[in-house]
């Protein structure tokens, strides 16, 4: 069997257990659990697009989360709008946001990227506090309307566009745009000398992934019926990159494996109360020490391997 | 004849120390030229300033019509003046054929189509049609030298501007890479720039050379004219017995 229908297989058995998981469980605590998991697989995922390809790190991913997120509380909450449009508004939004941070940053070489990314997110937490009349400072903005009432079909709703939304990003890295991104990680000079406009290519990435992180930010909105500043935090940032490192950079599904398993290992570790912390660590420490290529995509390599 | 190229007056400075004074000079199409001189002399410079890498202080660079002035690097490429580097900078972690395959889709030969098929073509062409397949980073720097012009080639330049080719091979590697830019400058109409130290071969394949030191044009010449300038005995070569062995 040729790699490509593997990795389709293998996609569609991924998609129907996770289809799978409510009917299996049934509890509408898991399905929560496992709702908040997707939220975090888009994030992971539109991370892994822009700096798993391009080798660009953007550590202030939650500015393109709270901007999604706060897009659907403003206009839920304060213009009483119908909840799907926040689901459009949002990716809008933060694409607007990817384009202010992309144009003046993502020319110069250095960290200038990542370090504006990181400051960014963070002004947008302050800000968030200090125009408390409109946004509910530390509170945030309560009160969003479900999109759909019963969490289950939530649940679907949120799984299917992950899906979607991984599809796309997968289809776009495996095209010719993709081959042209993992040149950028290799050397961006010999890219120009190529003949390559590098900034459009690393813009135009950043704002696909700026997108879906918006789209994510609005369904995680949705689901929470809350968004506060803890959206625009450096710490759920930094999560997401463990996320990304965790399931394998640059291959886009590995970064949704690894948020769904650190997901899932966080709920799972409830029971151990104080211990809980240690044994997370413990587990994150030995994933990166001995699997610096992540756990998930080489393990799935592995596993196309048997089959092709 | 118009020529492909013409410099007039560029200048650059870092700091004080000027890295390409008052350069003028014209490239006629079909030429292959040569630019000699030692280490600092600024031929590097000079092709970062054509190329778009670094912007001149001062001066003009028109090329096939077009002023290079303000261009970024891929513009420059998109105009049809390609180029290679010293030290050979492959896309590592990707295939031999990948590496070529990102040029094809520079906007210039993006409507070729078929970009897989184009990489493959000129990987037979510089003589790497059995290493398509390789990781990249297996290459032996020889090999890497010919990737280097095979996705130069990709832009399908009309101007290729050659950082050292020779610098680093072995002795069995310099001859067959002089015939293979000599057949590409044939069967491709390419006219070259190509900045060397390798005296031997260098001298056989220009048809002119452009001596340099110190930032500033010495002299201009032919080959067997170049090595007997007095300025360039004693800005490069040192002693004239060398000077006639080099002849």
């Amino acid at each position: 069997m040729n790699i490509l229908k593997v990795d389709w297989i293998g996609a569609l058995f991924a998609l129907a257990a996770l289809a799978a998981i409510p009917l299996v469980f049934g509890s509408s605590y898991i399905i929560g659990v496992m709702t908040v998991a997707l939220c975090y697989g888009m994030w992971a995922a539109s991370w892994d697009f822009m700096s798993g390809l391009t080798g660009r790190e953007n550590f202030g991913h939650s500015l393109f989360i709270g901007a999604g997120a706060y897009t659907a509380g403003f206009l839920n909450v304060n213009f009483g709008a119908n909840p799907w449009w926040s689901l459009l508004a949002a990716p809008v939004v933060a694409v607007l946001f990817s384009l202010l941070m992309g144009f003046p940053t993502l020319r110069l070489r250095g960290p200038y990227f990542a370090l504006a990314m990181l400051s960014a997110s963070a002004v947008m937490q302050n800000l968030t506090i200090i125009f408390s009349g409109y946004t509910g400072g530390q509170d945030g903005l309560n009160g969003l309307f479900p999109i759909l009432d019963s969490t289950l079909a939530y649940y679907y709703l949120t799984l299917g566009l992950l899906a979607a939304s991984a599809v796309v990003l997968k289809l776009v890295a495996n095209s010719s745009w993709g081959l042209v991104l993992r040149a950028i990680r290799g050397d961006e000079a010999t890219c120009q000398a190529a003949g390559i406009n590098v900034n459009f290519y690393k813009i135009v990435s950043l704002v696909i992934s700026a997108a879906i992180a918006g789209l994510g930010g609005a369904l995680y909105a949705h689901y929470q019926l809350q968004v506060g500043p803890d959206l625009f935090t450096v710490v759920l940032s930094i999560n997401i990159i463990i996320m990304v490192y965790v399931g394998g950079m640059g291959s886009i599904y590995g970064p949704i494996g690894g948020a769904l398993l650190l997901n899932v290992l966080t709920e799972t570790l409830r029971g151990l109360s104080e211990y809980r912390l240690w044994v997370y660590t413990l587990v994150l420490v030995i994933i990166l020490f001995f699997l610096p290529q992540g756990a998930i995509a080489p393990l799935w390599r592995r596993i196309r391997f048997m089959f092709t | 004849m118009t020529a492909l190229l013409q410099v007039k007056g560029l200048n650059k400075h870092f700091g004080g120390l000027y890295a390409v004074r008052d350069v003028s000079f014209d490239l006629q199409p079909g030429s292959i030229t040569g630019i000699l001189g030692p280490n600092g002399a600024g031929k590097t410079t000079m092709f970062n300033l054509l190329t778009g890498f670094i912007r001149a202080d001062s001066g003009s660079a028109l090329f096939d019509g077009h002023s290079l002035v303000g261009l970024a690097p891929h513009q420059i490429v998109n105009l049809g003046l390609a180029r290679t580097f010293q030290l050979a900078r492959p896309f590592s972690g990707m295939s031999v054929v990948e590496n070529v395959e990102v040029a094809c889709h520079a906007q210039r030969v993006r409507h070729f189509g078929m970009p897989r098929k184009r990489a493959h073509a000129l990987l037979e062409q510089v003589g790497l049609g059995g290493q398509a397949e390789f990781e990249v980073d297996v290459l032996p720097y020889g090999d890497l030298r010919r990737l280097e012009i095979a996705r130069a080639l990709a832009t399908k330049p009309k101007l290729l501007l050659l950082d050292e080719p020779f610098a680093g091979l072995g002795a069995g590697e310099v001859g067959p890479l002089a015939d293979l830019i000599r057949t590409l400058h044939k069967s491709e109409g390419l006219t070259i720039l190509l900045i060397e130290h390798k005296l031997r071969e260098f001298m056989q394949l220009v048809h002119e050379i452009i001596a340099m030191d110190f930032g500033e044009i010495v002299a201009v010449g032919t080959p067997t004219k170049i090595v007997r300038h007095p300025r360039v005995i004693e800005a490069y070569l040192g002693t004239q017995d060398l000077a006639l062995d080099m002849a």
